[in-house]
């Protein structure tokens, strides 16, 4: 699903964000800062810093209490959380149905049902899961009281039992000071909570997904002449999709029109021609050879249903499918891809500069993009999804002539809804 | 924040005003024992010191054990409210942003077209993450009031040390506070914006080469399209490091107020030694407090993106008044010479090639869609008369991927109509002809079924829908390919048990089906063109 693909891809980048920025470095200096103060307390009185340090000693088995019981209550709430904004998400897509049969309000009543008693379970458990913020906020308060009682009775010379060092008013104020910034480095820990919850989420999902495969550019071509090419009982499953058993034979040098209604499988066909895919089952073959999934990727002419636009001019666009390739030459591939027309139109011709996205050029103007690219590139394989959809019909005749006339001598596979632009190929191929 | 918006906020928070308040006082009292804690604490020591160094009579008349249990008391004090503070305020958002959600979603499913509520879908998920950051600016409202109340304070403890001082501290905390919101509105919004705006960018640029990537891989653009994004992720992070060096900046400020305030309450202050101390650690401890919020404004600036996309959502307006009701005497469907034209009760199967139009036909009859460039008359009213919500009381669609929600069975099947009896729920299964796969599910009319129905098998999700549309007791049943998935003996008996409704309720019918089987049920007939 692209969408999820897009939300692990930036999403969860982003929400490592606050793990990395705030918590790894509170995490740190919670640990190194408690010891730096209490270094820095002995300077003047030990006792002082060694009460600081012994008020960790119960902080620490507070901590550990109250923290397992709120985790385990977290990791709960987190299960709870999770199926409410589910049921959400389920309820918006399932909109059209409760309006179909007037149950706005049934629905609206339960999901607020819903939503109160979840803010009552989050809040029992926010209530124990606070503690090991109380913890904390009690042993700073604690700590600094301790501090100043000492030193207080030992200016005074009243503590109750002897101690070996007597203070002085700069020494005293001096620990005094540092006592509250002891426990802060943990306060501000404890608050980056959030932060270390949904980046360790993050890097969880992360970690799990396959890492994609490095596409090795394959040194020697692999098409050295056009390929014939035979689909054996070929089974695409996308999960929530499946798609043949289909069976076919592609002629090479020979431009074959495939048809057939929509859903049937003709676009997956050609991505599995690319291991773009899921195969299953059943064996694609290129001159009798079984194919491996990416070794046609740089091989093949391409005309698909999106184009990929980059900045740059209309030219630098069609030329990235053969750097080398000489104005000329590009030149030569637009006007046939109809393109001159539409860089006429414009102040710079081919030098025209393309916005970010693509923008100022329309839906048919981007696939003449891609023809001429497919032209320029002349490869031994052509794959042409749907190379004329967004045209008028008229244009889209034309355009699949010049199509069909470049693509004379090599293996042209043209997936095509029009019966007329069908009639050009050599062979005809419906899917059923 | 817009109006519509700001009132929803106020009339969903309402109820909680006494949650908020105790979090207000609970906030107050925890920054005011904070700061009287540290200040006490100061003038303990240095009185105690001057009381040491004055010989024993001194320390006999010096009566500590007032200061030292107050410095206890204090301590415990701060530790009980900040809990709770934390406890109450986060009650009081949790409530109110539960209300929120549930009102936001009513304004979403009452928006008026059907299209309205497709396109909102992704809206709608990002309901949910633009709600929980508002719950981050409810939760940091106590901490402003305590900033309020700590900075009274220590102006408070200021008094003693003179008027030099206490002016002194009076401009710095003001001058600070003001200096950093000024400095923070100017500078994080655009920043926080920025970096809004840089993550759409790359969001856009993903999809886009991702629907692209057949082309992609088959020309080996691979690494340069990589580049690419690679490019944009780096303007991203520009963004985010601009937005963290002015947020730090900001922090670095205010921890150097809090070393000025100490030093000038110490340089400005008339009193005596232990006052002036109770004075300074005082004024270090509400700039502590103050600091907390200046800090917080940087989120306040990454809230505000959010809020803009919700103040959308609470702009839809409510219902619309009530529509003038449809009886369904007639419908005819297509252009005139060739139309068909039913009275009540008739029985229509509609046929014709994937992508002809049916499902998009008889979705618009439902009034699940406003239009589909179809020529439709009910009750001799063209279709623009007749509203969808009036549509929608006419007829029961069965749609063909059956539309299910996360529930039970009951659940679904409850969608139709309200006050529906379990005993009704059996009887429109049995006519569907599941009543017998549910009598043998784990938990019959309360087994779950999952996701959009997941764990039903195809058949039976259609089976499911067929129930729910009998339920909904409307005049006209639209079946959208009903046995679609079903072997041939459960078909015959399904068309038999409809044919027998249909008869029995005197109910009208439009099919659309590709099997043959289910044609005996019709007694009319439409081939859609292409």
């Amino acid at each position: 699903m692209l969408g999820e693909q897009v939300a692990d891809a930036i999403d969860r980048i982003e929400d490592i964000d606050g793990y990395h920025a705030r918590f790894l470095p509170l995490r740190f200096a919670a640990v190194a800062t408690p010891l730096l103060i209490a270094a820095s307390a002995a300077l003047a009185s030990w006792i002082a810093a060694a009460i600081l340090l012994a008020t960790l000693i119960p902080f620490a088995l507070g901590m550990a209490l109250a923290g397992s019981v709120a985790s385990r209550a977290a990791a709960r709430q987190l299960d709870v959380l999770g199926r409410l904004s589910g049921l959400f998400i389920d309820r918006i897509r399932a909109l059209p149905l409760i309006l179909g049969f007037g149950a706005q309000d049934r629905i609206t009543r339960q999901l607020a049902e819903a939503t109160q008693e979840v803010a009552r379970r989050t809040v029992a458990v926010l209530r124990i899961a606070f503690l090991s913020g109380a913890i904390i906020e009690f042993f700073a308060a604690l700590s600094v009281a301790m501090v100043a009682v000492y030193c207080g009775f030992n200016l005074l010379g009243l503590l109750p039992f002897p101690v070996p060092e007597t203070l002085d008013l700069s020494r005293a104020l001096y620990v005094l000071i540092l006592a509250p910034e002891f426990y802060l480095p943990m306060r501000r820990l404890a608050a980056a909570y959030h932060d270390k919850q949904v980046g360790e989420a993050a890097i969880e999902r992360l970690a799990a997904l396959t890492p994609g495969t490095v596409v090795a550019t394959s040194p020697a071509h692999m098409l050295a002449a056009p390929p014939a090419i035979r689909f054996k009982s070929v089974v695409i499953d996308y999960g929530e999709r499946r798609v043949g058993p289909i069976s076919m034979h592609i002629a090479g040098c020979c431009v074959t029109a495939l048809s057939g209604p929509t859903g049937t499988g003709k676009s997956s066909l050609l991505h599995a021609l690319l291991g773009l895919a899921p195969v299953v089952a059943g064996d694609i073959l290129l001159d009798g050879r079984p194919l491996s999934p990416e070794a046609l990727r740089g091989e093949v002419s391409w005309a698909g249903q999106a184009t990929a636009l980059v900045p740059g001019s209309l030219a630098d666009n069609i030329r990235l499918a053969r750097p080398h390739a000489s104005d000329a030459e590009v030149e030569d591939v637009a006007r046939r891809a109809g393109l001159i027309e539409v860089a006429q139109t414009r102040r710079a011709g081919l030098a025209t500069l393309i916005g970010p996205r693509g923008s100022g050029l329309s839906g048919g103007e981007r696939r003449r993009v891609g023809i001429a690219r497919a032209m320029l590139r002349d490869a031994p394989l052509w794959l042409l999804d749907e190379p004329t959809a967004d045209l008028d019909e008229g244009s889209a005749m034309e355009l699949a002539r010049h199509i069909v006339e470049a693509g004379r001598g090599r293996t042209v596979l043209l997936v095509t809804h029009s019966a007329a632009i069908a009639a050009l190929a050599d062979h005809r191929v419906v899917i059923s | 924040m817009n109006r519509e918006l700001a009132a929803l906020l106020a009339d969903v928070s309402k109820p909680q005003q006494r949650a908020s308040r105790v979090a207000l006082c609970c906030a107050a009292t925890a920054a005011t024992a904070a700061i009287l804690l540290l200040g006490l604490a100061g003038w303990f020591i240095t009185a105690a010191a001057l009381a040491g160094a004055a010989g024993i009579a001194a320390i006999q008349a010096f009566n500590y054990l007032i200061p030292s249990a107050a410095i206890r008391l204090l301590a415990i004090v701060r530790t009980v409210t900040r809990y709770g503070e934390r406890l109450y305020g986060h009650k009081a958002a949790l409530f109110a942003l539960a209300a929120l959600r549930a009102r936001l979603f009513g304004r979403l499913i009452n928006a008026s077209s059907p299209e309205y509520t497709r396109s909102a879908g992704e809206a709608g998920a990002l309901l949910l993450q633009d709600v929980d950051a508002l719950e981050d600016r409810f939760v940091r409202a106590p901490a402003y009031f305590a900033g309020m109340f700590g900075a009274a304070t220590a102006l408070a403890l200021a008094l003693p040390a003179g008027p030099h001082a206490f002016l002194a501290l009076f401009v710095i905390m003001a001058a600070g506070v003001l200096a950093a919101r000024s400095f923070a509105r100017r500078v994080l919004p655009r920043r926080a914006l920025d970096i809004q705006e840089q993550i759409a960018r790359l969001k856009q640029d993903f999809v886009e080469y991702a629907a692209a990537s057949p082309e992609i891989a088959a020309y080996g653009f691979g690494p340069s399209i990589e580049a690419l994004l690679a490019r944009q992720a780096a303007r991203l992070d520009d963004a985010r490091v601009s937005f963290a060096r002015n947020e730090a900046l900001l922090g670095a400020g205010v921890s150097a107020l809090g070393g000025l305030a100490i030093a000038t309450m110490i340089a400005l202050s008339q009193a005596s030694l232990p006052l002036t101390l109770l004075a300074a650690l005082a004024a270090a401890g509400a700039l502590e407090a103050l600091g907390a919020t200046i800090r917080s404004l940087g989120r306040d600036a990454v809230v505000a993106a959010g809020l803009e996309r919700l103040a959308q959502l609470a702009g839809i307006p409510g219902p619309t008044a009530a529509p003038v009701p449809l009886v369904g005497e007639s419908i005819a469907l297509g252009d005139d010479p060739r139309s068909v034209i039913l009275a009540k009760g008739d029985r229509l199967a509609i046929t014709g090639r994937s992508g002809a139009g049916k499902t998009s036909l008889l979705e618009c009859l439902a009034g699940w869609r406003t239009t589909g460039g179809h020529s439709l008359r009910i009750d001799q009213r063209p279709l623009a008369e007749c509203p969808p919500e009036a549509r929608r009381r006419l007829f029961a669609l069965s749609p063909q991927d059956g539309g299910m929600i996360a529930g039970t069975i009951a659940d679904n099947l409850r969608l139709a109509r309200p006050g529906l009896a379990d005993e009704a729920l059996w009887h429109a299964l049995g006519i569907a002809c599941l009543a017998d796969d549910v009598r043998v599910m784990p938990e019959r009319l309360l087994t779950w079924i999952g996701d959009g129905g997941a764990r039903l098998s195809g058949g039976q999700r259609k089976r499911l829908s067929l129930a729910r549309a009998l339920l909904a007791g409307r005049p006209w049943l639209l079946l959208d390919e009903p046995s679609e998935g079903l072997d041939p003996a459960t078909e015959a008996a399904l068309c038999g048990n409809l044919d027998s409704w249909l008869r029995d309720t005197g109910n009208g019918l439009v099919l659309v089906t590709h099997r043959s089987a289910m044609l005996p049920l019709a007694h009319r007939f439409l081939e859609l063109p292409d």
